[in-house]
């Protein structure tokens, strides 16, 4: 996979093998999880009075989940623009969806720690992907969303 | 004679609900630490340095308190910092 800064800011995505192609497609879906796990690490609580976590609920958390929502629709749209070319996938994040994809993207990574109870230990692992063992793929994933976040967080730099 | 509002019958309320607030920051294994200093300088308006300072009391320390004052305010900056799916909290600071 390449990845390279287009004249017009845009962050292109070249050669994705069908594997990594496969695991960003999945990135809205493993975002969207419903676990309460990642339910409250998405929605933390902002303190100990108990007027404002009713507040926070009820105002805020809406408001949270539509932005959240509305990131992960912009990474689908773009992802449904990418091409295949003899097996390998090209797609372009447009500057102006940075944003989002930086969103939907610690969206998933979150989610996937919150649903495996991952830790600090678990993070510093050999990261060989093993896609027979669930555990390996997801600390895996979460990695390579990492790595496609540090390369959008460079670019606003 | 007309009745008059008292303007001073809740100056003692007021002054507790002006008290200073802090936003507090805390760890997050899973946030990565330059995605954390880009949030610190986009919501707060922090210089690279400084959001690289805050961000780096957090990993060590598990916390870092990033702003201090009205309640208002600091409400909508742990609302932003949610946005962005940090660890933020409010918490009173302590009267001097």
């Amino acid at each position: 996979m390449t990845l390279s800064a287009t004249d017009e800011g845009a962050l292109a995505l070249e050669e994705i093998p069908a594997f990594l192609f496969q695991l960003l497609k999945e990135i809205p879906a493993r975002a969207a999880s419903d676990d309460p796990r990642v339910e409250s690490r998405f929605y933390p609580v902002p303190g100990e009075d108990d007027l404002l976590v009713e507040d926070w609920k009820s105002l805020i958390q809406p408001e949270l989940q539509e932005l959240f929502l509305s990131a992960r629709e912009v990474v689908r749209t773009d992802l449904a623009t990418a091409s295949e070319n003899s097996g390998t996938f090209a797609m372009e994040i447009p500057k102006n969806h940075m944003e989002s994809w930086l969103s939907a993207l610690n969206q998933a990574r979150l989610a996937i720690a919150g649903e495996n109870q991952f830790e600090e230990k678990d993070m510093a692992e050999d990261l060989a992907p093993d896609p027979s063992d669930a555990r390996s793929l997801a600390l895996f994933e979460i990695s390579f969303f990492g790595f496609l976040q540090e390369c959008l967080v460079k670019m606003q730099d | 004679m007309p009745a008059v509002d008292v303007p001073d019958a809740r100056t003692h309320e007021k002054t507790g609900v002006d008290a200073p607030w802090n936003v507090v920051v805390h760890n997050d294994p899973i946030n990565l630490m330059s995605y954390v200093t880009l949030v610190f300088r986009k919501v707060l308006g922090f210089s690279k340095e400084k959001a690289r300072e805050h961000m780096l009391e957090v990993h060590r320390h598990g916390r870092s308190i990033v702003w201090t004052g009205g309640r208002e305010k600091a409400e909508l900056y742990v609302q932003q910092l949610h946005s962005h799916l940090l660890l933020a909290t409010l918490e009173q600071a302590p009267q001097s």
